[in-house]
């Protein structure tokens, strides 16, 4: 495995996992950026910056989850297999940031809406407000 | 602490290191979050010590004087460049109130350490902010270990060519000053299980093979970013097999462990190893339990600098002492 996405990290991030695997480096005049793999919501060519900022301010402290909540373990070790899809927890997580992001086009005239942006009306913090399932 | 023991620190404090017996005792007798340590007779001892800091100035109280020491370090941690949600939207901002009250000392300090999560994102123009504030800092070298939130994108190879030159493995090292045995850990590459940190076989081999050559007697600083003792699994704050790392270091007669990640002083003390958390530059957290899970707790905006600061440790070579100052960052008036 030449590079692991994410990567290892405690107390971080989660929750609705976004697909995202093991990746390669191009580069760009912003710097190293990767390509993620594996991303069937989030743009295939989303920034480390965005994609991260994602993870963590939006979903795990949305949820106040880790990264674990979603993404399956690999088998013989402590870390993560980001782009595996065997936990059910990620297949809602992608079916969550749909649903996000069709409430802020259809119901708050949000013009584009994408994960992260600070203009959405609706975040997995509305309703989630810290916790992996709203209203326990 | 047994009487006597106590009685012997109180009356070496008075004869030697310039603190007043009666504020120290009266300091003793108050409960709070700061700490100061003392190393008296080989084995290492700790005192609750934040109300000896004035809440408005940030400073200790009138009549009472630190030693005299030997050498000062700082320790400071998470910084999170980059974050800018309502906890804080500002902490270059912070994080620079942090350089300032270093800079501010009497003493510069010999170094600095940074504990871990530099940055929020781990991007790039975050090390750059980070760097350029830390230029300014007054000392002649600062040491890091990286967070988990500084390894979230390559694995933390970004982290190794800014800080890692000189090291081993994964970053970790060691250094000696004044006698003293300096031990950078990594515990971030390997925690998502859970949140948990680890060390790993490679990294213990190499720790009991750094300890190995040193006598009993040499006082022992290990810092890394997660917590080495078991502060709240639940929260993944804890280092799953810190055990085998303490298991080589009990042996010595005086151990302080600084962490970092948990954004708030706690202090533990096990036989001869004393553990000790720093407070963030950037934003608090919960007290383990209090919250549904870890996370930037906002608080208002005049209470924020009060839960937000700097470490301060000063070693006294002749008394083998070792005193330890949590700073908040309070503004002076």
């Amino acid at each position: 495995m030449r590079h692991m996405l994410i990567n290892t990290r405690a107390r971080i991030v989660a929750g609705l996992a976004v697909a995202v695997t093991i990746a390669s480096w191009t580069a760009s005049s912003a710097g190293p950026r990767r390509e993620f793999v594996n991303l069937k919501v989030l743009p295939k060519d989303v920034s480390s910056k965005t994609l991260q900022h994602i993870m963590i301010d939006e979903f795990e402290d949305g949820l106040g989850v880790g990264c674990a909540f979603c993404h399956a373990g690999q088998k013989g070790s402590h870390q993560l297999d980001y782009a595996s899809d065997a936990k059910p927890e990620k297949s809602i997580a992608r079916n969550m940031m749909r649903m996000t992001l069709r409430l802020n086009a259809r119901y708050f005239q949000v013009r584009r809406p994408g994960l992260g942006d600070p203009g959405l009306a609706v975040t997995c913090q509305t309703c989630h407000q810290g916790k992996p399932r709203p209203g326990e | 602490m047994k009487k006597a023991k106590q009685e012997d620190l109180l009356s070496a404090l008075e004869s030697e290191d310039g603190i007043d017996r009666a504020g120290f005792i009266k300091c003793m007798a108050w409960a709070g979050t700061g700490v100061l340590w003392m190393m008296s007779g080989g084995s290492l001892k700790s005192f609750g010590m934040s109300q000896l800091l004035d809440k408005d100035t940030g400073r200790l109280k009138p009549g009472i004087t630190l030693p005299q020491a030997d050498f000062s370090f700082v320790q400071i941690s998470d910084s999170h460049i980059g974050f800018s949600k309502p906890a804080n939207p500002d902490v270059t901002g912070t994080l620079q109130a942090a350089i300032n009250k270093i800079n501010a000392m009497s003493s510069a300090p010999a170094f600095v350490l940074h504990t871990g999560d530099l940055t929020h994102l781990a991007q790039k123009d975050e090390f750059d902010t980070l760097d350029q504030a830390l230029k300014s800092v007054k000392t002649d070298r600062i040491f890091y270990v990286p967070g988990e939130h500084d390894v979230l994108n390559d694995g933390g190879k970004g982290f190794l060519e800014r800080y890692g030159k000189g090291t081993r493995g994964q970053g970790w090292y060691s250094f000696d000053k004044e006698g003293v045995h300096f031990i950078g850990l990594n515990n971030v590459f390997d925690t998502s299980e859970g949140g948990l940190g680890t060390l790993g076989p490679d990294q213990l081999a190499w720790l009991a093979d750094d300890l190995k050559g040193l006598s009993s007697s040499v006082p022992i600083v290990v810092f890394a970013h997660i917590p080495l003792w078991t502060v709240y699994p639940q929260w993944g704050w804890g280092t799953r097999d810190s055990e085998q790392a303490l298991s080589l270091l009990r042996r010595f007669g005086s151990v302080s462990v600084l962490n970092g990640h948990i954004h708030q002083t706690m202090l533990k003390v096990e036989g001869n190893i004393t553990f000790h958390t720093a407070t963030s530059t950037a934003f608090p957290q919960p007290k383990p339990g209090a919250a549904p899970a870890p996370g930037p707790m906002k608080v208002p905006a005049e209470q924020l600098r009060a839960l937000l600061g700097l470490t301060s440790v000063n070693y006294v070579g002749h008394d083998h002492s070792l005193a330890i100052t949590d700073t908040p960052l309070i503004v002076a008036p």
